[in-house]
């Protein structure tokens, strides 16, 4: 233990379990006061049992750390400004936002409702804004601040049956490099992580979509046995570090950590370019060039299959 | 000759003005059949004048083309529904969506409103799924389909004053990722465009947030998105191709489209990693991140030197 963080107070939202309940323990070990944020939800985002964040904030006061347990959601403006007012009232200030909070609905992009595509957009994508907007109000009024946000592999590559997630943790990306631009001149920084972790979301996606993976022969990203062997709380010692004065020049980049690997992931860059100096393409030039260049040989992560 | 959606049915969502007018225009002139679909609504989601969907499928039609209007919004699922079979009314099939519909309501994160956030989310964002999703239907079931989403530089590197637009349009992004994943087996594809043009759209960016970002010579993109030049209409010849039977071979990619410039973009990938047997421990990360993850990372917003009085 370092007490890298030491006398910083830290939100950490979705902490009753799993990504979250690790950081805000080893955030706690290493000096910070913590607000463990979790409505204690099922996975699909239905329930509440406040007993979870109060158990996590138990556990770390336990262990000699502070803590307290907030049990409002994220996907509202209000619970937003709530679990910042929770931070300020219990601990007089705010340093560190790290926001794992998330629900799955997983379903093919044919069959998911709009109750799906809700839910999930909202506890993901929305509940980061809540908590990261009110934070930034403090964090520019006092010109310093860490957030850490949570996207996935499944929004920056992409993972059948996930739609929504895949568009909320994409989005989440997105937020977080524009709240970094936003933010940055004042000192605050805005880092995104997209953990690969064994955890009961995983769980969560339904055995139609595994099934229709494995016989379509399109791989999701990650081995089901591989993953099993990621610990959750493995992902935690690299926020630490991004929520500590060390960090203090990273911004706007999304980090991939898994086990003992962490990378940092590439801004999109230009693979291939075709260039018409006259401005506008006419499409019968346009056409054999982006055949037979532009597109050539291009990798299809889900070819056609023959119907059966 | 034929053209290069000779025959094909095309949705055109956002279609009333800029990049959608174009593209809805060369999709017909190829020899699509067009439903022109825009509610007709100022830049910021206000109003509606359902003339300007009319207005654009009349031009088509002039010119001796097939189109049909469709005032149709984009953000419930009754909307998606009602557009999608719009097409099936209109032309009797679907083989092509594009959806461009889109909104702007800038502003710093810190000052953002949850209207402003919900504005735009479910434009662009919600706006895409709806239609996208009804379209799948019809696609799985025909075996056959072409996706156009579009995504932007804001979301993909970061825009100041755009926590909504870019977070929707990243958003995009990762949905039509899945969805080439979801559909691909079909023989369907998703694709998104992030375009360059000189649009009502950016024209709106508020003045607050270009003077910020000029005073702080802040770019908007990490170096790599220049001043916004070029005409909507540049954008449509490669979403055209897009929807035609050459691309059927081009899934879950991301093309930037700027002028005459058509790039594909690369799919994330970890850029320098740093491993270790087991958990790093916080104090090894703080050794060990500086010279190998943080060394000359770029910092697109740093913070300016602290002023001495």
């Amino acid at each position: 233990m370092s007490d890298i963080l030491q006398g910083k107070v830290a939100i950490v939202t979705g902490a009753g379990r799993g990504v979250g309940r690790g950081v805000a323990r080893l955030m706690a070990q290493e000096g910070a006061s913590v607000v463990v944020v979790d409505p204690g939800v099922n996975v699909d985002g239905s329930g509440f049992d406040a007993s979870f964040a109060e158990q996590v904030a138990s556990e770390i006061r336990n262990e000699g750390g502070t803590a307290v347990a907030c049990t409002e959601s994220v996907a509202t403006m209000e619970g937003g400004e709530k679990i910042i007012q929770s931070a300020i009232d219990s601990f007089g200030k705010l340093d560190i936002v790290v926001t794992c909070a998330g629900i799955l609905r997983d379903r093919m992009i044919f069959n998911m409702t709009e109750q799906e595509w809700d839910d999930v957009i909202s506890v993901h994508l929305k509940g980061t804004f809540t908590v990261v907007k009110h934070a930034c109000i403090l964090f520019r009024q006092q010109r310093s601040g860490r957030i850490v946000t949570f996207s996935s592999q499944s929004g920056l590559v992409g993972n059948s049956g996930q739609a929504n997630y895949g568009a909320a943790k994409s989005g989440i990306a997105g937020f977080t490099k524009v709240v970094a631009r936003d933010m940055g001149r004042y000192g605050i920084t805005a880092n995104s992580i997209a953990p690969r972790a064994a955890t009961r979301m995983i769980g969560a996606i339904p055995e139609s979509a595994n099934e229709i993976r494995a016989r379509g022969g399109v791989s999701g990203l990650s081995e089901e046995g591989e993953l099993e062997q990621l610990d959750p709380d493995d992902i935690a010692p690299f926020v630490a570090y991004l929520a500590s004065d060390y960090a203090s020049n990273i911004n706007g980049q999304t980090f991939l950590v898994w086990g003992g690997e962490v990378s940092l992931m590439s801004q999109p860059r230009p693979e291939r370019s075709i260039y018409n100096p006259d401005g506008h393409w006419p499409t019968e030039e346009l056409a054999p060039l982006a055949a037979g260049y532009l597109t050539k040989d291009i990798p299809n992560p889900a070819p056609a299959q023959p119907s059966r | 000759m034929a053209g290069l959606v000779e025959g094909k049915v095309a949705i055109v969502t956002g279609a009333g003005r800029g990049i959608g007018q174009g593209i809805a225009k060369l999709m017909a002139q190829e020899g699509a059949s067009v439903v022109v679909v825009d509610p007709g609504v100022n830049v910021d989601g206000s109003g509606g004048d359902t003339s300007i969907a009319e207005q654009v499928a009349s031009e088509i039609r002039d010119s001796g083309g097939s189109a049909a209007a469709c005032t149709e919004s984009v953000v419930s699922m009754e909307g998606g529904e009602k557009i999608v079979q719009t097409a099936v009314d209109s032309f009797g099939k679907l083989d092509i969506v594009v959806t461009v519909a889109g909104i702007l309501r800038d502003r710093m994160v810190f000052n953002m409103t949850e209207q402003e956030w919900d504005d735009v989310i479910a434009v662009h964002l919600k706006g895409t799924f709806t239609v996208v999703k009804h379209a799948c239907i019809l696609f799985r079931q025909q075996r056959s389909g072409s996706i156009v989403t579009f995504s932007s530089t804001s979301g993909l590197y970061g825009n100041s004053g755009q926590a909504n637009y870019g977070a929707a349009k990243d958003g995009i992004a990762g949905f039509t990722r899945v969805v080439a994943r979801d559909m691909g087996r079909y023989g369907v594809t998703a694709n998104a465009i992030s375009p360059s043009a000189a649009t009502r759209m950016t024209v709106s960016v508020p003045d607050e947030a270009r003077d910020l970002r000029a005073q702080r010579g802040i770019g908007s993109g990490g170096g790599t998105v220049e001043a916004i030049r070029g005409e909507p209409e540049d954008i449509a010849p490669f979403a055209v191709w897009l929807g035609s039977d050459q691309a059927k071979h081009v899934n879950g990619h991301i093309f930037h489209v700027a002028e005459g410039l058509v790039t594909l973009l690369n799919e994330p990938e970890p850029v320098k990693t740093i491993h270790k047997e087991g958990r790093w421990t916080v104090e090894e990360l703080v050794r060990v991140v500086p010279a190998t993850l943080g060394f000359e990372i770029y910092n697109p917003a740093p913070a300016p030197p602290p002023t001495t009085t």
